[in-house]
């Protein structure tokens, strides 16, 4: 149970953690400050246990394809906020720009915190009433999310203390591959609930990369790995991650423009 | 011939509209599935119907299907599957994978 | 990275969770691994003495009486047709295959391990069966008991580390604290009670500029008014040689009087040096009394009323008593300073106001001038020594060295007191407004 429980939660917490950390760093790379976290945290987890408790009525809805609607919601509402954010980091010298920018962050990680904390949550709550398992499973999550966080620590203090072009760099980067991976998993959804038909997956590497496997659950949580997917899927994830470049790209070479 | 080819499509699609797919009942009870097998024809969308009469939630996973839906306590989810070419596709509960295991498989 | 203390204590401890827990998840796997091995080499022994207990060639059919809700067990005929005998909660179907090993399978709503052993010389199957979760939960209670510490530990980690990192850190909190402390004008090193390696640089380079920046602070003060103190004297002398001249020369020689307006504006200058070191903060010896403001103005323009009388300037004073704690000899500076600026800048037949009154617990001296201002730009500048705003080219035409305003901005400082430059009531003029503070 214990390992289980090691894995639910550190899946959820390692994406949270990603996303969050990055944003934190590179808010501080570009001067702001924190406040906002703490006020995003709070708004978030709330949102997570509302959705955690209405989880069936959710499911229900839209003739039983609720929850993978919502799910895809949340997904897109991460990428847009993703990309609006990449748009207005070249304009930060307006105040327009700059509260838009935060904004984005801020809705960022909303939504991050109430996908991954809801299903932390009904984990979690689901063993109350199962004395003989609970401690285990509080054991594993103490595990999972001390690891999880962990990694998110040294993410922002390596993103914090590069040169500051650098950490900027490979903080997009990573952004770009959340982003890709918000898509690819929206579409997952849409997939599962049929309102985008399913087509046989474009490759197999299962055999190479198994996602049972530690590196295939590493790298789902850092490049929305998939060993499957549908080609619906692949093309979003990639051409996703080309609208970001080229959104960034344009917004970067009119950052002058706008003054 | 062209003309048959859209009255054949026109057949097809109205039939899946009006039949849909065909629907799977799994049930989830003790952390277990019944049935831990779920036979379905290839090259065919079938829609699982799976039923969780636990109280605690658990999350129907699977990776070679590419499905993941949480399911509260006392509740039903609804999860489309395939089309899929023949062969065996396991899943499993992801919040009790010790027990919750099954596959599906298509021939 | 804002702070280092929260760095020093994020990193070790994510290191310490990682370390730790990766470990732990280790200890774990290996740990669980080893429990079921153990749990299924008594699995195999159970098979084994359940097949020598049965060793008889006919059975009689039959349920066994049972132990445990946990295990059961059936015994086949070679074929698997013939269930010879079971335990009281055993299914009398085969469950799994009937093969030599170990399976796993469901039944009665539980996932169970079984062991089909194959008794050679009877020829039946031995299927012995234990359920998955139990001998799971039950090794998993034992490891988990063990690995209990390693969690409660982090917590106290992060505690000890973020004491130890805040006992690290306090010689350069004290440092940090001192340099904060320190008043403008106190130049003495900083001492800490012990300097560790890190810092030893640091503190000693500190000091050492501290102390060259005293000495030259101190060197230039003392040649200022040292010279000053010492042009004193040959000025005396060259008045003295000038009233002669005079004398010889009768009053209406033009090149007398531009001497004479020379020899003026040097010993002003020299008398302003002097009054600017007198008065700067460094020198903060001054000895402070109660001073009433109003009576002082009253003094300082009754004594310069002849300046203002030659350009037929209007002055007036309004206000009441005001007592303020301050130095008498700079505050009549101040207001010397102030009114002579005014009667500079201001035209023939122009208006000064002076108004000093008690404001907010403290005093108020306001001095505005109907004269031509200085631009808000300037505000700043003019405090700056030997700076006069457009210069020696000033359309007043006036004689000045660039020092008054900067003696009024050291008297404003000992005095703790704000000043600020603005827009007089009396047209576009200066309005000088000085805010002393009142006694705390």
């Amino acid at each position: 149970m214990l390992l289980n429980a090691v894995i639910i939660i550190l899946r959820e917490v390692l994406e949270a953690a990603l996303i969050i950390s990055v944003f934190l760093a590179l808010s501080q790379l570009l001067n702001r400050n924190l406040w906002w976290m703490l006020l995003a945290l709070l708004v978030g987890f709330s949102g997570a246990t509302v959705y955690a408790l209405n989880l069936s009525q959710i499911s229900m809805a839209m003739e039983g394809t609720g929850q993978e609607v919502l799910n895809a919601v949340l997904h897109s509402v991460i990428f847009i906020s993703l990309l609006i954010f990449m748009i207005s980091v070249p304009h930060q010298a307006h105040a327009k720009w700059r509260q838009l920018n935060l904004v984005t962050i801020v809705l960022a990680v909303i939504t991050a915190i109430i996908r991954e904390g809801s299903e932390i949550i009904l984990y979690i709550t689901g063993f109350f009433g199962i004395p003989d398992l609970l401690s285990p499973v509080l054991m594993g999550s103490a595990v999972g999310a001390g690891i999880g966080l962990s990694v998110g620590v040294f993410f922002y203090y390596l993103l914090v203390n590069m040169r500051t072009s650098y950490g900027i760099w490979l903080g997009y980067l990573i952004l770009l591959l959340i982003g890709g991976s918000m898509v690819a998993q929206a579409v997952e959804f849409m997939i599962q609930a049929d309102y985008i038909a399913a087509s046989a997956p474009v490759w197999d590497s299962s055999a190479i990369i198994s996602e049972r496997s530690a590196a295939g659950q590493l790298l789902y949580a850092l490049v929305g790995y998939e060993a499957t997917p549908a080609p619906e899927q692949a093309a979003a994830y990639f051409s996703s991650i080309g609208l970001l470049i080229v959104a960034a790209g344009i917004s970067f070479m009119f950052r002058g423009k706008t003054s | 011939m062209k003309q048959w080819l859209i009255l054949l499509s026109l057949c097809c699609l109205s039939s899946a509209v009006i039949a849909g797919p065909p629907v799977i009942e799994i049930e989830i009870k003790d952390h277990l599935f019944f049935p831990d097998e779920v036979r379905i024809p290839a090259d065919t969308k079938v829609k699982l119907l799976v039923k969780n009469l636990d109280p605690t939630a658990e999350e129907f996973e699977s990776y070679e299907l590419n499905r993941e839906k949480v399911i509260a306590g006392h509740s039903e989810a609804i999860i489309f599957i395939g089309p899929l070419s023949a062969g065996e596709y396991p899943f499993f509960g992801e919040f009790f994978p010790k027990t919750a295991q099954g596959k599906v498989i298509a021939e | 990275m804002k702070s280092i203390r929260l760095f020093l204590l994020l990193s070790l401890l994510a290191t310490i969770t990682l370390v730790n827990f990766v470990a732990l998840l280790h200890g774990y796997q290996s740990s669980m691994e080893k429990a079921q091995s153990l749990f299924d080499s008594r699995l195999e022994s159970t098979a084994r003495l359940i097949a020598s207990a049965n060793s008889e060639q006919t059975m009689r059919q039959g349920i066994a009486e049972q132990q445990t809700p946990f295990t059961y067990f059936q015994i086949w005929d070679s074929g698997g047709k013939q269930l010879l005998t079971r335990s009281r909660n055993a299914p009398e179907f085969v469950t799994g295959a009937l093969t030599e090993g170990f399976h796993e399978v469901n039944f009665d709503s539980y996932r169970w391990r079984n062991y089909v052993y194959r008794d050679q010389h009877l020829n039946r199957w031995i299927v012995v069966a234990e359920r998955i979760d139990v001998r799971y939960s039950l090794a998993e209670e034992v490891v988990l008991e063990s690995l209990l510490p390693i969690v409660i530990a982090i917590p106290i980690a992060a505690l000890i580390i973020w004491l130890a990192v805040g006992i690290g850190l306090k010689p350069l909190r004290q440092f940090a604290d001192q340099v904060l402390g320190k008043r403008a004008d106190d130049l003495s090193p900083i001492q800490l009670e012990k300097v560790p390696h890190e810092l030893v640089t640091v503190v000693s380079n500190t000091n050492a500029l501290l102390g060259r920046l005293d000495h030259a602070f101190q060197r230039e003060q003392r040649f200022a008014s040292d010279a000053a103190h010492e042009l004193r004297t040959p000025i005396s002398v060259l008045k003295v040689h000038l009233h002669n001249l005079k004398q010889r020369l009768g009053d209406d020689d033009e090149d007398i009087t531009l001497l004479k307006t020379g020899i003026e504006r040097m010993g002003h200058l020299v008398e302003q040096i002097l009054a600017l070191y007198r008065t700067s903060p460094d020198q903060a010896s001054a000895r402070f009394e109660s001073v009433d403001l109003y009576k002082l103005a009253q003094t300082v323009i009754a004594s310069d009323f002849l300046q203002f009388e030659r350009k037929q300037q209007h002055i007036s004073l309004d206000g009441e008593t005001a007592i303020l704690s301050g130095n008498r000899f700079a505050l009549e500076t101040l207001l010397q300073n102030l009114l002579s600026n005014a009667n500079k800048y201001t035209p023939p037949g122009g208006e000064i106001h002076v108004i000093v009154k008690p404001f907010q617990d403290g005093v108020q001296l306001i001095v505005e001038d109907s004269g031509p201002g200085i631009p808000a730009d300037q505000h700043e500048r003019v405090f700056e020594r030997f700076y006069r705003f457009q210069g020696d080219r000033h359309d007043s035409g006036e004689l000045g060295c660039g020092l008054g305003l900067t003696i009024v901005s050291h008297i404003v400082e000992l005095h703790h007191a704000t000043i600020r430059l603005g827009t007089s009531s009396l047209g576009k003029g200066l309005a000088v407004t000085i805010h002393f503070p009142g006694e705390k």
